[in-house]
């Protein structure tokens, strides 16, 4: 599809956890301040401030703190960035239908079916919604507008934070051109090293490539580099949220522990927070795979399935215990243990013949997520998780 | 040992024990056949241990004794041999010589005394039943048996001898098959085993050789003699099929079969299938249900996967009940409808998460339960 209107609209939330964390802290504005676990955890979101400093993610914060000894540690605050992200994105609802909710802060909008008469009322309308994010949200965002997809994405991350890129259409070529080749999707740092070593820095020094050059450097891709080389992307804004194809949670000890009862207790409560969340997307998964990682960061992990795929937490209790020994092999304390679900089906379910129990486990399962916010907070828990140290 | 033997009748007699040998046999005497010869016929035998099958062909025997070959190789020679006549003759070392016509095999076997011996009954639990019918009850519930390993005790046919009754059963946890048949039951011989999958299968494609087959069994194994009487390719006496049953408690099928009819409808098989069938073409292996819906004389069926499309069929029936609609795998409805021969069959419904009820007017039942509406 041809479009005469930089229609394709990226956004990127800048520095979205900080943001958040912010918006319910304004006199921390200005101040280098990150978002992570403390002491043995990482960096998940840096301010400005604070990435003028050499804080990056994911740093482990131990190490924040060496290049920036007076970064103030922000620890999670538990569902407040799915909520704020939700907020963001309904507000981009009320400018067009076409959003695509990319990750937690970042997405694409399809200004399209908008009609707006020329780029100066699109420019305007989307400038309006920057500034309207940040009026109710108090979140920072960049905006990069262009005819598709490649070129709004590279653009709005381009002038962070606060940008508001537009890339005019039939621009697009000299847009990218004279940017670094590390600009591109898909051009990590490794890639790029080899590249500048070769001559190619710029985008604009792939389109001067012949053939057989391309092919050398970028193998069998080549096309596909090329094309975005030219500022080419036929992909569409989808609206359909892509379903989760695992369910994972991941948990850094404050101090490495040793005791297996303990580690036990903490992968049964991954698995009693996370199978809310498959109920609550009607979802049933089929195996669980769990890691467990040393303090020099060596790690291993094992994996068993059900039968058939389920909803409930009481047939995954049963795997604990013997994949904790599978992974667990090395006896040494653990840093950081991590719960894994995949073999993700649908939940509309085929109903079984000897379940009566199952039923009875669902039902209460049921008023239990009802209760525990589908596993956000713990009203009520199970018994295995007395006991436990927090 | 020495003989002459009708090359079809040999092939045959293979034929019929072939299928027990495994491609992975453990022990390599597992895949061979025994050969015994005795006055005027052979005695062929295969075992896996689990499982063991022996008939008997007519053969000219000039020398009796026995050798062992393996089964699958010498049952692709005897099919190709160019004539009809084959003579076969062994050596004391175990070597086979084999001819028909202008070709001549020298095949290595391997001495009998190493072949597991099949397990013979004494005084087990012993019943009498016709081929043909036992034949359709197994077909009428094999399809049911679970092919989930982890769930071993569904994987097999339950007969249960009881009651004034034989009843074989077979589910997977989501739907259950049950055939009935009136017999008489005396109190010493009452009990049940759960005949292995695999069993079922080589049981059920032997018993169309002859009227009657005879059943033994004990806890631990069962024992089936099938006579040959109609057989013309020259099995004689009858094939001896002994097998270990699967050990364990069969769930109380009972309890999961509707004591209450709801709503009942009368339905050709034939032209149901047909419908079924068709509308399950869009289904996919994400999708997999079919929605059935009831209105006043009206049964409609539909299926839609997200990706491909949507189907509609409508069938007239004689129906006065409330509305009512309910899903299921598309596989669980027609494996019954293919499995049965009568023209009309009954189905009982109750509600979306209530079973539907299979029923005809010769104590089969086949339950199955629904997938749940989104």
């Amino acid at each position: 599809m041809i479009r005469d209107l930089p229609t394709i609209i990226h956004l990127d939330a800048d520095a979205f956890f900080v943001s958040c964390e912010l918006a319910l802290r304004p006199e921390l504005r200005g101040e280098k301040c990150a978002v992570g676990g403390r002491e043995r955890g990482i960096i998940s979101s840096a301010s400005y401030e604070a990435r003028a400093c050499g804080v990056y993610t994911p740093m482990p914060t131990q190490r924040a703190l060496k290049v920036c000894p007076d970064l103030i540690m922000l620890p999670h605050t538990s569902g407040l960035y799915g909520k704020v992200s939700r907020q963001m994105f309904d507000l981009c609802e009320t400018l067009t239908p076409l959003v695509e909710r990319n990750s937690i802060d970042e997405g694409y909008l399809d200004l399209g079916p908008c009609a707006f008469a020329d780029g100066s009322v699109l420019e305007a309308r989307v400038r309006a919604l920057q500034a309207r994010l940040w009026d109710e949200l108090q979140v920072p965002v960049s905006f990069g507008l262009a005819t598709n997809k490649l070129i709004a994405q590279i653009a709005s991350k381009l002038r962070k934070p606060r940008g508001f890129v537009v890339v005019p259409p039939g621009t697009e070529r000299d847009f990218l051109a004279p940017l670094a080749v590390g600009k591109l999707p898909g051009i990590g740092a490794k890639t790029e090293a080899a590249l500048n070593a070769r001559g190619v820095r710029l985008i604009g020094d792939i389109l001067a490539c012949g053939e057989a050059e391309l092919e050398s450097l970028f193998g069998s891709g080549w096309r596909g580099v090329l094309a975005a080389a030219r500022g080419e992307d036929e992909r569409e804004v989808h609206t359909e949220h892509e379903d989760a194809k695992s369910y994972s949670q991941q948990e850094t000890f404050g101090a490495d522990i040793g005791d297996f009862g303990e580690i036990e207790r903490i992968a049964k409560r991954m698995i009693d927070e996370l199978l809310p969340k498959i109920r609550e997307d009607r979802k049933r998964a089929r195996t669980m795979t769990l890691k467990v990682r040393y303090p020099d960061f060596t790690q291993e992990s094992h994996g068993r399935s059900l039968a058939a795929a389920t909803d409930l937490e009481a047939p995954f209790y049963p795997l604990v215990a013997p994949l904790l020994r599978a992974a667990w092999k090395q006896r040494r304390p653990l840093r950081l243990i991590s719960v894994r679900f995949s073999g993700i089906e649908d939940g509309a379910g085929q109903l079984e013949m000897f379940a009566q129990t199952d039923e009875k486990r669902r039902r209460l399962a049921g008023v239990l997520d009802r209760l525990n916010d589908r596993g956000r907070t713990a009203v009520v828990r199970h018994g295995h998780q007395l006991g436990a140290k927090s | 040992m020495k003989f002459k033997i009708n090359r079809d009748h040999f092939a045959n007699g293979l034929a019929q024990v072939l299928n027990v040998v495994g491609s992975k046999a453990t022990m390599p005497i597992l895949s061979n056949v025994l050969i015994e010869a005795d006055k005027d016929h052979l005695s062929l035998t295969t075992t896996n241990l689990d499982l063991g099958i022996r008939c008997r062909i007519k053969a000219e025997v000039k020398e009796t004794g026995a050798v062992t070959l393996p089964v699958k190789r010498l049952a692709g020679i005897v099919r190709e041999l160019p004539n009809v006549d084959v003579s076969f003759d062994a050596s004391p070392n175990h070597s086979v010589k084999l001819s028909s016509g202008g070709s001549t095999f020298r095949i290595m076997g391997i001495g009998k005394e190493e072949f597991p011996p099949l397990a013979e009954f004494g005084d087990e639990k012993a019943y009498s039943l016709e081929q043909g019918e036992l034949a359709t009850m197994l077909r009428s519930v094999a399809y049911a048996q679970s092919s989930d390993e982890t769930r071993y005790i569904l994987n097999g046919v339950y007969f249960s001898f009881k009651d004034g009754k034989l009843s074989l059963v077979a589910t997977d946890g989501r739907r259950l098959a049950v055939m009935a048949k009136e017999m008489e039951v005396p109190a010493a011989s009452a009990g049940s085993i759960i005949l292995p999958a695999k069993t079922v299968a080589e049981l059920t494609r032997l018993l169309d050789k002859g009227a009657k087959v005879k059943i033994n069994f004990n806890d631990r194994r069962a024992a089936f003699q099938i006579a040959t009487d109609k057989d013309t390719s020259g099995l004689v006496d009858h094939v001896y099929l002994y097998s270990k049953v699967v050990e364990g408690n069969y769930p109380n099928y009972h309890q999961v079969i509707p004591k209450e009819t709801h709503q009942r409808i009368k339905l050709e098989r034939e032209l149901f299938l047909q419908c079924v069938h068709r509308a399950a073409l869009v289904c996919s292996e994400k999708a997999n249900s079919v929605k059935i819906k009831l209105t006043s004389n009206l049964l409609e069926i539909t299926a839609q996967s997200p990706d491909f499309g949507e189907a509609h069929e409508s069938m007239a029936i004689g129906y006065s009940g409330p509305d009512l609609q309910v899903a299921f795998n598309p596989t669980f409805i027609m494996d019954p409808l293919k499995a049965l021969t009568k023209d009309e069959v009954f189905l009982e419904l109750k509600d979306e998460v209530s079973p539907g009820v299979f029923k005809t007017l010769e104590s089969f039942v086949c339950v199955i339960m629904p997938v749940r509406l989104s």
